[in-house]
């Protein structure tokens, strides 16, 4: 980026433009003009190219086919459909029950992961030993692929001999009848939630980590002397100094989280079906959208999902940086 | 959760895909370009299946008897490949020349058989004759149009543990305990024998009680005019169902769960309704339990799960080739071939008399007849028609007996549920 940015430098722009006069038209200057007028723009053409043909293609072709019956297993019913789709989006029950998990799961991801990668980031920024080794020991979860991880937890989180009822049964709870984590709302949320924040808190604890590390010390001093402890220095100085970071993970995890999809598919007992469990208690939208589109072959009314969801994110993303903004004395900027 | 992924794989894939691009426009201009000395093009088959289907040694044989084709077998996850085939339907190109399909996804891709060649076009009809005829039945096209030809089934039979069997004071020969239950009725009786002399219980889950029972019926969730009628045969398998879970015979596990699995090891279950290439799974999933399992015949004689189609998406450039290859596949030679290798039930009933298929007998099943025990119950089955919406009304069923086994609804509110469901998917 810093190629497009920097303009060129005044010693050398005499320099060469000196010449020009006496051989007009010559290749130095036509290549020079090249350089400084083109040049930027066809080095940052290969993200635009990318992503209008991996991004914006997509999101404009989806909405072609949200506004279309396109069903694969009747290819007589094809043809315009206005907003059937998204009227019809409205009233279907499966579309409410998703949204309902999905932010259900959300908030019980999010919240708890965001705080404990702010405690886990101030833990980690004093002088401890062995500073690197604990610093790459949170961002494995990161690294392990998610569906090696998520598999691992399908089978902690069974009803018989899984570990997470064994633990439960060592201080007594369901000792007598083992929680089933798939058949409710709560307990598979929470099965669910797990996976995500074990992977995602120490992703967000090192985005802190490197916020906080460029806070001068001379704050924290000042504070120390006039007897603000640990935790007041955490809400009241580190905080509000690293906002920019903290708004940027609220968004990272308000989108991922929405699009929650690779957890609750692979937690699934009957995964062909993707049905989030036997009544739907954890389909989440990326879900439903997949067994819409994929399963029940009827791609308009999934595009149109896709856009619902689209619009939804937007939305919730833009809220929740708004509120972050707020937070821990922002407003100033 | 892909935050950084989405973007990172989609860059990863164009590069990838430009790769392929390049690589595949060079080869096929190269192949294009040579002949052999008979004058016939060169031509390149590629072939998706998954698993194991026996066809190496098919593959070197052809390409030995026929010099100008080059096949290329590309084996994937079952899920992965059909998912895969349905995403190269819709894109117009990419499909492998020939692609296996199974018996869960025929319905899907029969309703897109324009997408297909129709086989029936390349003379496949002298074939019907040989066929099961429900086999060759359920991937036919409503309009008549044949999208793929058979390979193998799996007919049904149950499985039941003769160890556990005798433990409880139940008879433990295979024709003894087919006796025990010629209906269904009389199974779950004699479940319930099971678990009050062992205090353990009889079957792994309702639903792979309700799947078999509906596969007997005449009429299965939709008549010829695709239109869903539950109180026919749904309602026979659903009752069985929701009687085995009453008696407390089911240990409500899911199949091909980590409990499931788990199951097996654990004894907790007896008895389970196997198709053919089920031996595999319980021979790597408990090994150490060879000889304590047997094979008795399934309850109302008749019963398949599972088996696959070849067929042939028409955007391939070679349907011809691969349509000789197909039909090279299906001949009795090939067939005994592939059950000798890896075990795969014919669909063709003369192969039943082949002595490679009458003689066959499982050394971990205690030496079961299986060849004998699976043709037998594949042959009795009636062809029932499979309605377009079948799988995900199969499922929304299935939910509704999960839920009944989880403790969330009650087995008297359990049928109404399930019609609900049923229309729901019926409809979606």
């Amino acid at each position: 980026m810093s190629l497009i940015e920097r303009p060129p430098s005044r010693a050398d722009t005499p320099a060469q433009q000196r010449p020009a006069p006496k051989d007009p038209g010559g290749w130095r200057l036509g290549f020079y003009r090249f350089d400084t007028k083109l040049m930027p723009y066809l080095l940052v053409a290969p993200f635009f190219i990318l992503f209008a043909v991996f991004g914006l293609f997509p999101i404009i072709f989806n909405g072609v086919v949200a506004l279309r019956n396109w069903r694969l297993d009747d290819p007589t019913q094809t043809g315009w459909a206005g907003f059937e789709n998204f009227s019809k989006l409205l009233g279907d029950d499966d579309f409410w029950n998703a949204l309902i998990n999905t932010f259900g799961i959300f908030i019980l991801s999010s919240v708890p992961q965001l705080l404990l990668a702010l405690m886990i980031a101030n833990l980690l920024n004093r002088k401890l030993r062995a500073t690197t080794w604990w610093r790459v020991g949170v961002l494995l979860p990161y690294v392990t692929p998610v569906a090696a991880s998520t598999l691992v937890f399908a089978v902690f989180f069974t009803r018989d001999g899984g570990m997470a009822n064994w633990v439960l049964s060592l201080v007594g709870i369901g000792t007598e009848n083992p929680i089933d984590w798939r058949a409710d709302k709560w307990s598979s949320w929470i099965a669910i939630a797990t996976m995500v924040n074990w992977k995602w808190i120490g992703y967000n604890a090192l985005l802190y980590l490197s916020a906080m590390q460029s806070i001068p010390k001379d704050v924290y001093e000042a504070a120390a002397v006039d007897g603000a402890g640990p935790w007041r220095q955490l809400w009241q100085i580190t905080v509000p100094m690293i906002q920019p970071v903290v708004v940027f993970t609220v968004i990272l995890s308000t989108i991922g989280g929405l699009q929650l999809f690779n957890e609750p598919m692979l937690f699934d007992e009957n995964p062909a079906g993707a049905s989030g469990g036997s009544n739907g208690q954890y389909q989440t939208i990326a879900q439903l959208i997949y067994k819409v589109g994929w399963k029940d072959l009827n791609l308009g009314y999934a595009a149109a999902m896709s856009w619902a969801l689209f619009l939804i994110i937007l939305v919730v993303a833009g809220l929740n940086a708004l509120a972050t903004n707020r937070l821990g004395g922002g407003g100033k900027r | 959760m892909e935050r950084f992924g989405k973007r990172g794989g989609s860059v990863v894939a164009a590069g990838l895909a430009a790769m392929l691009v390049v690589a595949g426009c060079s080869g096929e201009s190269l192949e294009s370009g040579n002949t052999d000395s008979n004058g016939n093009a060169q031509v390149t088959l590629k072939v998706n299946f998954w698993g194991d289907m026996g066809l190496d040694k098919l593959k070197a044989d052809y390409e030995k008897a026929n010099p100008n084709v080059k096949i290329v077998l590309n084996s994937g996850e079952f899920n992965a490949q059909h998912e895969d085939l349905q995403k190269k339907l819709v894109a117009g190109n990419g499909a492998p020349d020939i692609s296996a399909v199974d018996e869960g996804f025929i319905v899907q891709f029969r309703s897109q058989a324009d997408k297909f060649v129709n086989l029936n076009d390349k003379g496949a009809g002298s074939y019907e004759s040989k066929y099961l005829p429900w086999k060759w039945k359920n991937s036919q096209s409503p309009d008549g149009k044949q999208i793929g030809l058979g390979t193998d089934v799996g007919g049904l039979a149950m499985c039941y543990r003769s160890d556990l069997f005798k433990a409880a004071g139940l008879p433990t020969e295979r024709d003894e305990v087919s006796a025990l239950w010629p209906t269904w009725d009389k199974f779950i009786e004699t479940g319930k024998t099971y678990v009050k002399n062992s205090k353990k219980k009889f079957v792994d889950s309702g639903t792979n009680l309700f799947n078999p029972v509906n596969a007997q019926q005449p009429v299965g969730f939709y008549d010829e005019q695709d239109k869903l009628v539950m109180e026919g045969g749904p309602k026979v398998a659903f009752d069985v169902s929701m009687k085995a879970i009453e008696a407390g015979l089911s240990a409500n596990l899911q199949s091909f769960q980590p409990n499931w699995d788990q199951g097996f090891k654990k004894d907790q279950f007896a008895v389970l309704a196997c198709p053919a290439w089920m031996l595999g799974h319980i021979q790597k999933t408990a090994p150490d339990q060879a000889g304590k399992w047997d094979i008795a015949t399934i309850p109302g004689g008749a019963g398949n799960w599972g088996g696959s189609w070849w067929t042939i998406p028409s955007q391939g450039k070679n349907v011809d080739e691969a349509y000789k290859f197909v039909e090279w596949m299906i001949q009795p030679a090939q067939q005994i071939e592939v059950f000798k290798t890896v075990g795969n039930l014919p669909s063709q009933p003369a192969l039943y008399k082949d002595p490679a298929v009458l003689d066959f007998k499982k050394e971990f099943m205690s030496n079961a007849p299986t060849g004998q025990i699976f043709a037998t119950t594949a042959e009795n089955l009636k062809p029932q028609y499979l309605g377009r919406k079948n799988g995900p009304t199969r499922v929304a069923v299935e939910n509704v007996i999960t839920r009944v086994q989880q403790g969330k609804l009650s087995t008297s509110a359990a049928w109404a549920e399930a019609v609900k469901e049923a229309e729901k998917a019926a409809t979606s």
